[in-house]
């Protein structure tokens, strides 16, 4: 029987902070949270941890059981990075392009790089990353960002690649990171957001 | 197993145009390098840096010193 900790109607960001000490002890924990903000702090604490995790939505509230069993523990005092208290605002980042402005390719294709790379260290973060066009080769197999565009979308950001883009180019086989989508997801997921930003 | 900055190292460079041949050689060499923004905490400037497996720094350094590459610095990433 996991040991189960109740962090419903707690106030962020103390639910991620009793279940990094609840995992100290205990290596089978099931948190219980009530919001979406707690659930995906707890769950990116157990990523960062190399726990194993599974999420069951119930009436009642969310359920996460996390499992560290054969993971390493790690004696970190846990990072802000950990702590989102705020879903914040709806920013969609939309790269339409593999490299950054014009003039040379070259430097173009250094700065997306250095670019995707800082996304992983700012804030706020984008909510989705919607990529068209020659962009949407930075999200197959052999890309110099993909390490980046997964650890993203662990964080939960949701990242959206033009199926008719990667047919155009031949590449939707090796489309690695992110969904396969269309021109009403793209087209809603713009409309709906609070600000667009255009790489 | 979750790497720290302080597992990496970084070579800095005078100007761009060295980076990308230092990046060019190494990945020639078949070293698994990153190139990165240089951080904030190493200088306020804007400049690019790549970033290595601390433990492979005296080869980093032999290849780029091999290939005349002009870098400024390599260090550790802390």
């Amino acid at each position: 029987m996991n040991k189960i900790l109740d962090a419903r109607g707690w106030a962020c960001p103390k639910p991620v902070i009793e279940t990094r000490k609840a995992l100290q002890t205990d290596k089978l924990l099931t948190v219980i949270v009530d919001n979406k903000p707690a659930r995906e702090n707890v769950s990116r604490l157990a990523t960062k941890m190399n726990c194993k995790f599974s999420i069951d939505e119930k009436n009642d509230g969310i359920y996460i059981h996390i499992d560290c069993e054969g993971s390493e523990p790690i004696q970190e005092t846990i990072q802000e990075e950990y702590i989102t208290c705020e879903t914040g605002k709806n920013i969609v980042l939309v790269v339409a392009t593999d490299t950054v402005g014009k003039g040379s390719d070259e430097l173009g294709g250094i700065l997306m790089r250095a670019f995707m790379h800082t996304f992983l260290e700012v804030k706020p973060s984008p909510k989705t990353i919607i990529f068209m066009n020659n962009g949407v080769k930075l999200a197959i197999k052999g890309s110099p960002v993909l390490e980046d565009l997964q650890e993203l979308s662990n964080r939960g950001i949701e990242i959206l690649v033009c199926g008719t883009c990667t047919n155009y180019f031949g590449i939707t086989d090796s489309v690695a990171v992110g969904i396969i989508s269309n021109a009403y997801n793209i087209a809603e997921a713009m409309l709906n957001a609070d600000k667009v930003v255009n790489l | 197993m979750i790497k720290k900055n302080s597992d990496y190292g970084i070579v800095l460079f005078e100007t761009t145009q060295s980076a990308i041949k230092a990046e060019k050689v190494l990945i020639q060499a078949e070293i698994k390098i990153k190139m990165i923004p240089v951080p904030r905490h190493i200088s306020a400037n804007c400049g690019v840096s790549i970033r290595f497996d601390l433990s492979i720094a005296d080869k980093i350094k032999s290849i780029l010193d091999e290939s005349n590459v002009q870098y400024s610095a390599i260090r550790s990433l802390m």
